[in-house]
């Protein structure tokens, strides 16, 4: 279901209320702000009024609760400045018990991580905290399936599908470089029409950071074309791959 | 009866004094180096606001307690990615707040908890209401948000304070999705003009 642009816009005040629910509208939100500066401060004013919202409702906490607070910070170890090096030691072990059971999808963690390298303004950072928020929520829930494919042209592209939550995560390894103006894309490739799942990002070491793409529906395949920049609204090439998924 | 000077310089200077915006922007710089009188000072400044909304979300006192304390540990955590650049200290600590509160409500089991405790549903007036108790600024809250429309004003305060999504919100109001989101949107552009927000 395709969002009329007006009609995106609109949500930034559901967005700033964090009333719209997690998944596909959340996410195309958010991508949608990382393009349109307007809406990235009209969200910032908006979160300055929710603000004022929680001041006006401030409430006394038990007293004892200061304390543990104080204790707890004591006992924890602060992240460091630079934007580059960036460690999530709560999130990372909560992945443990499940990476211990699919030990493949640690290359996923591998580029979780990498797409905080490779944010380089608070802007990107913060982009990057919202997308690793909503890719490890999509690990961490309790049924995933991993796929891993070659495509036509060499490279691999590992996918894992959370099919209840219809979302899945694609990174690619070893995929041909592109000459300039083109791009990789992908795709929802359904029974009656297509969308584009994004692009993928720029690789690095032969890896692309992972891509989060929702609205994945019974009877979808994945597919992967080489598009002109800034991609297309349909696919113009013949995908170089093409993965049906197990929804 | 009569609102304390600190309590009311306490929201003045979190939220809408610039120079007292700037302060808390420095304790934040402070706490990022590790400076565990700062965050104390960062506690005292901001634990009112974040337990509110929370606990206004949550309804649960012990639930309440808990975030409060992981979203103040967060900020401990993470200080050093604040970006004054991006909007004030006080801005972010209750983003991260009012985040981890939703987050936790529609979490399955809290969300299981609450439905009891919906029982006493608070009309959107009562909401209103509990939020505006003695305090200048609280007035002037009150009086930005008496300025809204009456949907307006409902479908802000039962996102913001009532943890609903803009679809719950629809069916709570009876109001059609596209009309909440516009309402909610528009309310929040008169709430900014009418709290000076730049």
């Amino acid at each position: 279901m395709p969002f009329l642009r007006h009609d995106m816009h609109s949500l930034s005040g559901a967005y700033a209320l964090d009333a719209l629910e997690a998944g596909a509208e959340r996410d195309r939100f958010a991508r949608h702000m990382s393009r349109c500066q307007s809406c990235a401060s009209e969200v910032r004013g908006f979160r300055e009024v929710a603000t004022a919202l929680a001041f006006a409702a401030a409430a006394e906490p038990p007293p004892e609760l200061r304390d543990r607070v104080l204790a707890a910070a004591a006992r924890t170890r602060q992240l460091p400045p630079e934007v580059r090096t960036h460690a999530r030691p709560r999130r990372t072990r909560s992945w443990v018990p499940w990476l211990s059971g699919v030990v493949a999808t640690a290359s996923i963690v591998v580029a979780v991580l990498f797409g905080f390298a490779q944010a380089h303004t608070q802007q990107q950072l913060n982009q990057a905290q919202a997308e690793n928020k909503a890719i490890s929520l999509l690990l961490s829930s309790p049924q995933v399936t991993l796929l891993s494919r070659s495509t036509t042209k060499g490279g691999v592209a590992t996918v894992v599908l959370a099919a209840a939550r219809h979302q899945l995560v694609v990174v690619t390894n070893g995929l041909p470089a592109l000459p300039a103006g083109r791009v990789y894309q992908l795709w929802l490739i359904g029974k009656t029409k297509i969308v584009s799942a994004g692009l993928l990002p720029a690789a690095t070491s032969g890896r692309t950071a992972p891509v989060l793409a929702s609205g994945v529906v019974k009877g979808d395949t994945l597919g992967l074309t080489v598009e002109p920049a800034p991609g297309s609204a349909q696919p113009t090439t013949k995908p170089i791959l093409a993965l049906p998924l197990p929804v | 009866m009569n609102p304390s000077d600190s309590d009311a310089s306490r929201f003045k200077s979190a939220t809408t004094d610039r120079r007292g915006e700037r302060d808390l922007d420095d304790l934040l710089v402070h706490v990022a180096r590790g400076d565990q009188e700062a965050f104390e000072a960062v506690y005292d400044r901001l634990v009112g606001p974040v337990y509110g909304v929370t606990r206004r979300v949550l309804r649960d006192p012990s639930h309440s307690e808990e975030v409060t304390q992981e979203v103040l540990l967060e900020v401990w955590r993470t200080a050093a990615r604040f970006d004054p650049a991006m909007g004030g200290a006080a801005t972010w600590v209750m983003t991260i707040a009012h985040r981890r509160a939703i987050d936790r409500v529609r979490s399955t089991t809290a969300a299981a908890d609450r439905e009891h405790k919906t029982a006493e549903v608070h009309t959107p007036h009562d909401e209103v209401a509990e939020a505006v108790e003695a305090s200048l600024d609280r007035e002037r809250v009150r009086r930005c948000l008496e300025g809204l429309t009456d949907v307006q004003r409902e479908a802000i305060t039962l996102a913001y304070y009532g943890g609903h999504s803009y679809r719950q919100v629809s069916d709570l109001l009876k109001v059609t999705l596209g009309a909440i989101k516009t309402r909610i949107r528009d309310g929040l552009i008169r709430m900014r003009d009418c709290l000076g927000v730049s």
